[in-house]
């Protein structure tokens, strides 16, 4: 699934790296530990946070995470933007608790990246 | 949801409070890293699915009134936050799933979020 | 901010409690499980069968499963004023709608009952289809349905626990100018360890006390924050709680290096959390928003490096 697909599915708000929406999704990832993700999330994931501190545009550029969503109607910070849009990495956003974001993505067909 | 259920589909190994599980119902589900994300919502009759693994995770569930918790990521709590889920009659329980398999399983089986406090 | 409060009788217990769950209760789980819907191309003559079949005073319009708008008594009156009893629905039908969602809090339902002043409102789930009707009646109903509930709760806990005398009733058979309980608990700084404790051991005695659940919960979220702050932050400080007749005041002083600007502290997402903070599950700055929303008065006051004086106070019924 591409994330252009998951935009138009679930109402997100594309804030940067509108260029990059047929980025594909492999899978999902949800966390607020940064060394977690680090550690777990594999490429192509879609990473679920609520951060949004510039850390989490390098994060995702190291782990080559095909995006980022932010939950609950969480605003980026300015230098979180600009970051984002000089890296290429889009950040969406969605009204929805983690949980309730996360359950709708599953139902759709995305997977964890650490399924059992 | 039973707590039973719950611990079943995810596959769950129970570190505190067995002899709690079967009497405990839930029907909502907080998911965060950031115990503020989940203090700043609203009170529900929920379980707690985190990664964090130190104390502060059982006094987070304590303070809420959140009837039992989940850490994920196959992470194993520190000795003082099982010590503290006994004391507290908290049941806390640990999977190898990941957050974003642990919720997609629950929600597809029915539990919900929790809204903020407004 | 302030201190004084107007002396009231004591208000029922119940009172604060149905006051608590407008904040914990979604319009979802208060709306009726059924509903009665009209098509837009069914007459007026037809909805006034069903408004007086159903006993109801108005009903949502929906077409192909989506609300089209709201059709209401009034509208069969003003359609029997011009004569247009057999014109379709559609024709008469208001199309200007507010909703509600079924997620939402009950305090932002009657939010928007006070500010539209319409008796009736749709209910939509997150894909925008009509899933319920909402009007007061049914809020009250609601909520005295639960109240049932929790008082059976409390009452099969009473029998099992001998029933503590409440604060209320302490403070009402012991006089003196002034009452009040006071709590001091040493924070640490610069260590999460023992963080948590000083406010579940708080809550606990609030407990004992008598204070309703709902608060006891605004006030323990509120405290471990707070406790967060001054062991994340500071050098250490101290947690004071005083409870008195007119509810419970919350206060956390540290002794440095204080807030630069605390307008912006206050800010929901900023942060100065340092990485071993984030990575102990706090730090997304969003403490003290959080103890803005569970107190109902909160004061910040700080200097550099001198420090900060945090005092949040609750009341028994706000």
């Amino acid at each position: 699934m591409k994330l252009r697909d998951l935009v138009a599915e679930f109402g997100l708000t594309v804030k940067t790296g509108a260029g990059h929406l047929d980025n594909e999704v492999t899978g999902g990832y949800v966390s607020d530990l940064l060394s977690d993700v680090l550690a777990h999330a594999e490429d192509g994931n879609l990473w679920v946070t609520l951060h949004i501190h510039h850390n989490i545009v390098a994060v995702a550029a190291h782990t080559s995470l095909a995006g980022i969503v932010l939950i609950q109607g969480r605003v980026p910070d300015q230098d979180t933007i600009a970051k984002a849009e000089e890296e290429g990495i889009p950040i969406m956003v969605s009204d929805l608790s983690a949980f309730e974001l996360v359950g709708r993505l599953y139902k759709a067909g995305i997977r964890g990246a650490e399924a059992l | 949801m039973k707590l039973r259920e719950i611990i079943s589909l995810l596959h769950a190994e129970v570190l505190a409070g067995e002899d709690l599980i079967n009497g405990i119902d839930v029907d909502r589900c907080y998911s965060a890293d950031l115990m503020s994300d989940v203090l700043g919502r609203s009170h529900a009759n929920g379980i707690l699915i985190t990664g964090i693994t130190n104390p502060q995770a059982i006094r987070t569930a304590d303070i809420a009134d959140i009837q039992a918790v989940c850490v994920v990521r196959g992470k194993q709590p520190e000795a003082e936050a099982v010590a503290l889920a006994k004391q507290k009659d908290l049941p806390l329980f640990i999977t190898k799933m990941g957050m974003f398999e642990a919720c997609g399983i629950l929600y597809t089986n029915g539990l919900r979020g929790v809204a903020e406090r407004q | 901010m302030t201190l004084e409060r107007k002396e009231q009788g004591p208000p029922p217990d119940r009172m604060t409690k149905t006051q608590e769950m407008v904040y914990e209760l979604t319009v979802g789980e208060v709306m009726p499980p059924t509903m009665v819907t009209v098509a837009p191309g069914q007459t007026m003559a037809e909805l006034r069968v069903l408004l007086r079949d159903n006993r109801l005073s108005g009903t949502p319009v929906v077409e192909n499963g989506k609300l089209v708008g709201m059709i209401s008594i009034e509208d069969l009156i003003n359609a029997l004023t011009d004569n247009a009893i057999n014109a379709p629905i559609r024709e008469r039908m208001k199309t200007k709608v507010e909703c509600l969602y079924a997620d939402e809090l009950l305090v932002h339902c009657i939010a928007k009952f006070s500010k539209f002043g319409y008796r009736r409102y749709p209910v939509l789930n997150r894909n925008n289809e009509l899933v319920g009707i909402v009007t007061k009646g049914s809020i009250v109903e609601g909520l005295l349905k639960k109240l049932e509930v929790e008082y059976e709760q409390s009452e099969s806990k009473a029998a099992l626990t001998r029933q503590r005398p409440t604060m209320r009733k302490f403070f009402e058979d012991v006089t003196a100018d002034e009452i009040s309980f006071a709590f001091k608990y040493n924070i640490a700084g610069q260590t999460l360890k023992d963080a948590g404790k000083a406010a579940s051991e708080l809550k606990n005695a609030l407990k004992k006390l008598g204070v309703c659940p709902p608060l006891l919960r605004r006030i323990g979220v509120a405290t471990y924050e707070a406790e967060i702050n001054l062991a994340s932050y500071t050098k250490g400080g101290v947690i004071r709680a005083q409870v008195e007749k007119w509810g419970v005041t919350v206060e956390a002083i540290d002794t440095g290096p204080g807030i630069p600007d605390v307008e912006k502290a206050l800010q929901p997402g900023f942060s100065t959390a340092p990485d071993w903070v984030r990575e102990l599950g706090f730090g997304a700055g969003m403490g003290l928003v959080n103890m803005n929303k569970c107190a109902d008065e909160m004061n910040l006051r700080s200097s550099v490096p001198e420090g900060t004086h945090l005092t949040m106070q609750f009341y028994y019924t706000s």
